[in-house]
């Protein structure tokens, strides 16, 4: 009963971690139309920013830093809004497409960043010994595991609530009128640009925030964390919640995770031992047909209450 | 530093510059980025690996061609491969471009096609598991050609035919009735059904020859170096940076950005070292975009 | 007999949003009919809801008694009817010859190069600039490999949307004159103008379009009379 509460607890705050990605996804395409398959490669950028910040002195890379993880948060939201908005500044003049492109390439980039410059990333080892918070009670699993949920929780929360009040503000009214009015665009000439190119910034700070939100919670990361399926699976979660909604943002991370975990569990419990990789790509080949489904049949998603053409 | 990065530069690059053909031709008549296309190529790689398999259950195995690591099975096999991999592409268009693309907005059509690549790809690795798969095991001397440079029979071979493709290709754009109805349809469709052009035949056309040269590239690429199920995924950034820098729609422009590309990869594999070869094609990506989104042979989008 | 009828024809870009309200217009053979009407009045997007770019969601299109009112454009051009659009009406990137080639893809391959020439007989200047870049030629002549490009399949109607629009008055003059001699070579013409006066000294028949459907029909040499048509349309502003 008590490792189930705890395993509840570590579900939910991975959950929660993907649904705050979800929501930087969702400012960046569902408020904006921005188009980023380059999500793990943002995310990344994040979970390396604090966790080089804040652990201790490692052999062979840079670091000692030993920084408080509040600070690595802020700065993994700072390096990444950089990153978004310089990815954004070469692309947004352009059609959606060429920024769909560059973010991938940006996703190649930070994989091989991560993987080959040893020195500032600890390569395909990762880095270790990154601080957890309330590490002091790190032996009683089921407290620890529900305080960190408490401040992944707090933090989404701030996050959703931040977005909420956004998307209701000016600045989300013009970004709203540019997704779904190419006069409106026109009409703001350059600003157009400058205010895509801040949401993508925006976006891109809440997926860095998301990705040091989960090294510091594992304590522990490595490049191949980072994967093309990671960025794919926020997709489906959004997309499953109906772009647009941030509450649909975070439903459809909890249901999309909920769906992976099972049926990976099923998987592992009923396929025999050798078929198991294989049985994982199936996984993947599922939810890339439901992204598919539901493009074709039900693209405003499942929890918006929003319903779009 | 030594000259062999040419030749490894060349060979790779017309790789690149195959795949890319069909990427242009996609994005400027179906106008869309089809992130799925390296998917294709490597469906292409398994498919005409699964021919030769097939041919050689049926008349056992053939000797190889000169001082070639394959023989006509495999140069059967990759015929058939072309045919199945067009036939793969027409199916997706009508399962799931087609329908998209009706709706009309493209940025739609390219998530779809990131869907799909996430499922195509898997689906192979499951079928055929993640380890890599040979067309052959021979193993091949490189032979001096002089200023320093080797070069395998394969390479040599391989080269030519990549040479008589985008010829035939450069041909049959410019000559064929089939190719000025596309280059007309991707300059103006509208226009382009006004003079009783049938729209959908240019749609198959298209997929037809983006999938083929795919499933080229993609057996090439098995031959000179192994087929993985993420074969198409790695090629995928150098392919879209060869299109745009060769100028979106043009077919000699992917072809030569391909070669920059494969060259610039090359040369900086020696100078920088293997491990960051994939990053040669993105700072060419970012500095094109930046000093001139167009392209090579690009001209300003309407 | 008439050759075109367009009876009741409703159209539009978006559904719910029609800009052809009802529109009935015919075409005799052999007949030049001139669509005229005040701005946004629809001309434009009625012409092109017959050539099959607009969707129709109502009424009927008839080409010589077949029904082709939900026909793919592309199958009209092979049915006869064939299209001039006002602006974008060439492909810049390809050259004269290549523009004129591939409207040929509908005729039989050994008949495609006699036509081209039969276009360079009619318009001399093309066949001198037959391969340059489209794109390069001058206003009047791209209106010229337009109209030379929509005859190469022998249409039996042909529909243009302000051939004049923008020319210099020489060349409306020549393209006018050309519209004359394809009607005596056999030719059903329709044509939206905004020039009433020079459309209506070529026209035999014309139609006053206002709010998407046609609002007085008579005889093009005695419209520009008609005292109805002068409110309706021409207004106060009789200068043209």
């Amino acid at each position: 009963m008590i490792d189930l509460m705890g395993y509840g607890a570590f579900f939910l705050s991975t959950a929660l971690i993907f649904g705050l990605i979800t929501l930087g996804l969702n400012l960046q395409w569902g408020l904006t139309g921005l188009f980023n398959v380059g999500i793990s490669g943002f995310v990344a950028i994040g979970a390396y920013t604090s966790a080089i910040l804040t652990s201790p002195d490692a052999v062979d890379r840079v670091g000692g830093f030993d920084m408080p993880i509040a600070l690595g948060w802020l700065a993994a939201m700072v390096v990444t809004a950089l990153a978004a908005a310089l990815t954004g500044f070469a692309t947004l003049r352009l059609k959606a497409d060429y920024l769909a492109i560059t973010t991938f390439g940006v996703a190649v980039v930070v994989q091989l960043v991560a993987l080959n410059a040893q020195g500032l990333t600890g390569g395909p080892f990762g880095v270790a010994f990154i601080p957890r918070p309330f590490a002091g009670v790190q032996d009683q699993a089921v407290l620890f595991n529900f305080l960190n949920l408490g401040v992944i929780a707090a933090v989404t929360l701030a996050v959703y609530l931040a977005l909420e009040h956004v998307s209701r503000s000016p600045w989300g009214r013009v970004l709203r009128a540019l997704r779904e009015d190419e006069r409106a665009a026109i009409s703001l000439g350059k600003s157009a640009r400058s205010y895509r190119i801040q949401a993508f910034a925006a976006g891109g700070a809440v997926m860095g925030l998301a990705g040091a939100v989960q090294a510091h919670f594992i304590g522990f990361i490595a490049p191949n964390s980072y994967l093309p399926t990671l960025t794919f699976q926020v997709w489906a979660m959004l997309m499953v919640g109906g772009s647009g909604s941030n509450r649909g943002a975070l439903l459809g991370a909890v249901v999309v995770w909920s769906i992976w975990v099972g049926a990976g569990a099923f998987s592992a419990a009923v396929i025999p031992g050798d078929w198991q990789a294989r049985a994982a790509s199936l996984q993947i080949v599922a939810i890339g047909v439901m992204l598919c489904l539901i493009l074709l049949w039900r693209p405003q998603g499942f929890f918006s209450a929003r319903r779009r053409g | 530093m030594t000259l062999q990065f040419i030749a490894d530069g060349l060979i790779s690059g017309s790789l690149i510059g195959l795949g890319a053909i069909g990427i242009t031709l996609t994005y400027s008549i179906l106008r869309f980025s089809n992130f799925a296309h390296g998917d294709l190529m490597a469906w292409g790689a398994y498919g005409t690996l699964a021919v030769v398999g097939g041919i050689g259950e049926v008349v056992g195995g053939a000797a190889p061609i000169g001082a070639l690591s394959f023989g006509w099975p495999l140069i059967l096999a990759a015929l058939a491969g072309m045919v199945m991999t067009a036939c793969l592409a027409l199916l997706l268009d009508w399962l799931l471009f087609a329908r998209l693309r009706e709706k009309g907005q493209s940025i739609i059509v390219v998530m779809a096609s990131f869907g799909a690549s996430m499922a195509l790809r898997s689906l192979l690795e499951f079928i055929f598991s993640s380890s890599p798969a040979y067309y052959s095991r021979g193993i091949q001397m490189a032979m001096p050609i002089g200023f320093g440079i080797r070069i395998t029979p394969d390479q040599i071979v391989l080269l030519g035919v990549t040479v008589v493709l985008v010829t035939a290709m450069h041909l049959f754009m410019s000559r064929s009735q089939t190719g000025r109805e596309m280059r007309a349809y991707s300059q103006n469709p509208a226009l382009a059904r006004v003079v009783g052009i049938d729209v959908s035949g240019v749609v198959r056309a298209t997929w037809i020859i983006g999938a083929a040269l795919a499933c080229a590239a993609g057996v090439m690429v098995g031959i000179l170096v192994q087929i993985r199920p993420l074969m198409g995924l790695d090629l995928l950034l150098p392919m879209f940076a060869a299109a745009i820098l060769g100028g979106i729609g043009s077919v000699p422009g992917a072809v030569l950005g391909g070669l920059i590309i494969g060259l610039s990869e090359a040369a900086a594999v020696q100078l920088i070292g293997a491990e960051w070869r994939s990053a040669v094609a993105f700072g060419i990506l970012m500095a094109v975009l930046l000093v001139r989104p167009v392209g090579l042979f690009g001209r300003a989008e309407r | 007999m008439s050759i075109l009828q367009v009876k009741g024809l409703v159209a539009g870009y978006e559904p719910g949003l029609s800009i052809v309200k009802g529109a009935s217009i015919q075409a005799d053979e052999r007949e030049i009919v001139v669509i005229l009407g005040p701005n946004g009045a629809g001309k434009s997007s009625l012409i092109k809801a017959v050539a099959g770019l607009v969707p129709v969601t109502g009424g009927q299109v008839l080409l010589d008694g077949r029904d082709i009112t939900h026909g793919a454009a592309h199958l009209r051009v092979r049915q006869g009817l064939a299209f001039v659009p006002q602006t974008e009406n060439i492909f810049p990137l390809m050259t004269v010859d290549e523009n004129l080639r591939v409207a040929g893809g509908v005729l039989a391959r050994c008949e495609v190069q006699g036509r081209i020439d039969e276009t360079y007989v009619m318009f001399p200047d093309l066949a001198r600039q037959r391969r340059l870049a489209a794109g390069s030629l001058s206003g009047g002549q791209r209106q010229m490999l337009a109209v030379g490009r929509a005859l190469i399949v022998h249409p039996r109607v042909l529909m243009l949307d302000e051939p004049s629009a923008g020319l210099s008055p020489k060349f409306v003059e020549m393209v006018f004159a050309r519209l004359g001699e394809i009607r005596r070579a056999g030719l059903t013409i329709v044509l939206v103008e905004q020039n009433a006066r020079a459309a209506l000294a070529i026209g035999d028949r014309a139609y006053v379009l206002v709010e998407g459907r046609e609002a007085h029909e008579g005889r093009a040499a005695t419209l520009w009379d008609d005292p109805v048509v002068a409110e309706l349309y021409l207004g106060q502003r009789r200068s043209a």
